[in-house]
């Protein structure tokens, strides 16, 4: 087990770099300079004006170098272990060792990407981490429903509203969301955009209740984000739950008529530790091999969701970066999801082996 | 028929209408088109078809037939484009061809003349102007210089912003704009017509060119085993691990919003589903008694492959290629949504753009609409790859 977790870690190198290289490819064959961005940006009209902010800026962020070159000196900054100060005397002066990843300066805001990055990326991570339990825990359950039903009206009905559920855009859903449920003018029930309230850092952390004078409630900073969080997280759950519900009934079916689970019946088993001992746990492999495409797609969907509900996140600060045309944020973010996604998949393939021991990645002895 | 007693035949076992034995494609073609939402599926990917196709004669500004100043003329002849065009001769030759039962070979070989020609046809013959006026016909109807006229049921060309009329933008559908009009002042219903074109097209020719892809990769993967498949699934499981959404972002924000590479992205980077199925189907092929005596024959690599092998394992991508159809648009739209794709051109996604403004306020029209036809495509689609998985998975009759 442990040698296959080193051997995935290991693969995830030349994914990362070919990812990398693509996206470094992408931006390094776009027409036209970033230069001429700024320039354009500052007003620059007078070409002498323009030229020496052209030179400048090249030669602050490298750009006048080669393409492989500046691609090397990415890569050298981004990774821990690598050449710390590259003095003129090559290869004599260079010292080599661990030193912190660099990720670069945003050519827009001129701040360091890793200030931005570590500022947003939490806000990604809360979105997904409060979504995919509920993912998880609600498709099983009405799976488990549907499989045990099967045939009936309930499970017939409920496979069409899950496909139509799996249909809606995010986009759409979100626009409705926030239009209907989120307008001053219509429903006002939750806030339409932002991670808290404008007051935030006044609240207590606990909704508190007090008397003076009459009854006061402070719905505290913990209520408020999580009100802040219903539409989003509802918008990123709707999709992701159906088809993990429709996987969920396609695994319970494949073993609800076995043997065994007669056997289980028969035994006197209660039926819900039949259903979720016995079937489910049977049934779970083709489930975990389904998450690994689950948190790549909630990924993506946090992209849409943050752009739609103003969320300072990876997925704002991407599209941010990507219209401002900022090489450094674009390679820095593309990282970071990549990162994320490898990484999700590598849990899978280790929940993969733990929940069936039968599963190896050893070799096979031959 | 008459039947001798005692024997079981079809009739007296209750089963009215078996009599001729189907093949395996018919039952197959019959299972994924007889549930009801499957037919409801392709019957509206159809109604969108249908609406492209023939989008400048529903929604258009200028006149179909007109009698302007004693001269009896057809503007919208004039001011026809080459898609248009293109389109036409592509419905056109495929009705022929249905009709008249050709093979899909001679179908799409037929095609390959037709289009160019019909193009070539059009480039030469007509003269589009460059700068399109949409305002003349009303300026001209207030002069009474236009004797009697035939219009589209529609008479707003997707392009049409109504600059001459004031307070054009934003209007609630009413007996004008049925369905409203956006922010720029277009009629939000000629849009959605025109957009269908679009939308349709990203759909397919995305998942065309996935297709051809997976089936290239994976077709050699599945055949050769080994170390060819070694490689290929680490570089499947590369693709599969890139963001795809931000990777298109990025591409189209660097090089520009373009529909053609819209299209070719999204089918570069979506390929990896069609490799996996035509991997899993070749490498359960290439064992078979037919692929061996195939390969006997000292037939070439080619014809192994896509004449013996591929017709029997095409199947599974027909499922895959409706889900990724339906994928496909969802992506057009998010990054039409999003501003980075098409934002004059008309599609679905962009016009929702508008529905949520900066100032906050909800236009609810342009929520509702252009979304519902966002959904009812790939509900339409994901509905027909439903019915056809489950046409194809023998565990699942009953």
């Amino acid at each position: 087990m442990l040698t296959y977790i080193i051997r995935r870690l290991l693969l995830m190198f030349p994914t990362l770099l070919g990812m990398t290289i693509v996206t470094f490819s992408v931006m390094a064959m776009s027409p036209g300079g970033m230069t001429a961005i700024i320039a354009n940006r500052e007003g620059a009209v007078d070409p002498r004006y323009r030229k020496a902010i052209h030179d400048y800026y090249q030669k602050k962020y490298g750009l006048d170098k080669p393409l492989a070159v500046q691609y090397l000196m990415w890569l050298n900054g981004v990774s821990p272990l690598g050449v710390k100060d590259a003095g003129a005397g090559w290869p004599v002066s260079w010292r080599v060792g661990f030193k912190l990843p660099d990720l670069g300066e945003s050519i827009q805001t001129h701040q360091p990407v890793l200030d931005m990055v570590e500022a947003s990326l939490p806000i990604t991570l809360l979105l997904n981490i409060v979504t995919l339990p509920l993912v998880v825990v609600l498709s099983i359950w009405s799976g488990v429903q549907a499989a045990r039903k099967r045939g009936g009206l309930a499970d017939i009905g409920g496979g069409m509203v899950l496909l139509g559920l799996w249909s809606i855009p995010q986009i759409w859903a979100g626009v409705m969301l926030v239009g209907y449920l989120g307008n001053r003018e219509i429903l006002h029930w939750f806030p339409s955009a932002g991670l808290h309230d404008v007051q935030a850092d006044q609240f207590s952390f606990l909704p508190t209740l007090w008397f003076a004078g009459g009854l006061h409630f402070d719905r505290g900073w913990l209520l408020d984000t999580a009100w802040h969080l219903v539409l989003p997280v509802v918008c990123l759950t709707y999709a992701a739950f159906a088809f993990t519900s429709k996987l969920t009934r396609g695994a319970m079916l494949e073993n609800i008529a076995a043997d065994y689970i007669r056997t289980a019946r028969a035994k006197g088993l209660p039926e819900g530790l039949v259903l979720y001992r016995h079937v489910l746990r049977n049934g779970l492999l083709p489930l975990i091999t389904s998450f690994s495409t689950l948190l790549p797609s909630l990924i993506g969907g946090s992209i849409i969701v943050e752009n739609i509900f103003a969320l300072p996140g990876m997925g704002r600060l991407g599209v941010v970066a990507v219209f401002d045309k900022d090489p450094q944020m674009v390679m820095s973010l593309t990282l970071v999801a990549s990162v994320l996604t490898l990484i999700s998949l590598l849990l899978t393939d280790i929940a993969y082996a733990m929940a069936d021991p039968r599963v190896s990645f050893e070799a096979a002895p031959s | 028929m008459t039947v001798p007693a005692g024997t079981i035949s079809p009739t007296n076992l209750g089963i009215a209408d078996a009599a001729p034995p189907r093949n395996y494609w018919r039952q197959v073609f019959h299972d994924t088109f007889a549930p009801t939402a499957a037919r409801l599926g392709v019957a509206w990917i159809g109604v969108v078809a249908v609406l492209g196709i023939f989008a400048p004669l529903l929604a258009n500004t200028h006149p179909i037939l007109a009698k302007i100043e004693g001269h009896v003329v057809s503007p919208m002849l004039q001011n026809v484009t080459v898609p248009d065009v293109a389109l036409l001769a592509l419905t056109a030759w495929t009705i022929v061809c249905l009709v008249r039962r050709c093979s899909p070979s001679r179908l799409m070989l037929g095609a390959l003349i037709v289009v160019p020609v019909a193009v070539l046809a059009a480039l030469l013959l007509t003269h589009p102007p460059d700068v399109v006026d949409y305002t003349q016909y009303r300026e001209m109807r207030r002069q009474g210089k236009i004797q009697w006229e035939l219009m589209a049921p529609i008479p707003y060309s997707p392009y049409d912003f109504q600059r001459d009329i004031p307070d054009a933008e934003l209007n609630a559908p009413s007996r004008y704009h049925w369905l409203g009009t956006d922010a720029l002042g277009g009629d939000l219903l000629s849009r959605m017509i025109h957009a269908c074109r679009i939308d349709l097209a990203i759909g397919l020719i995305a998942t065309g060119i996935a297709v051809v892809i997976g089936i290239a990769i994976g077709g050699l993967m599945g055949y050769f085993a080994g170390w060819v498949d070694l490689l290929g699934m680490r570089l499947i499981e590369m693709f599969e691990s890139i963001p795809q959404l931000f990777l298109l972002i990025t591409f189209v924000a660097f090089f520009g919003a373009n529909l053609y590479l819209i299209m070719a992205i999204i089918g570069l980077t979506s390929w990896t589903g069609e490799a996996r199925f035509i991997r899993a189907e070749f490498l359960r092929l290439r064992r078979q008694d037919f692929v061996q005596a195939a390969i006997s024959q000292g037939l070439p690599l080619s014809s192994v492959l896509f004449r013996h092998m591929l017709p029997n394992g095409i199947y599974p991508i027909l499922i895959t290629s409706s889900f990724g159809i339906a994928s496909a648009i969802l992506l057009e739209s998010t990054l039409s949504f999003l501003g980075i794709g098409l934002s004059r051109d008309p599609s679905w996604g962009g016009m929702l753009n508008q529905a949520l403004s900066a100032g906050g306020t909800f236009v609810w029209w342009i929520a509702l609409f252009p979304g519902l036809a966002i959904f009812l495509t790939v509900f339409g689609y994901n509905l027909v790859g439903e019915a056809m998985r489950d046409a194809l998975d023998p565990k699942l009759r009953t």
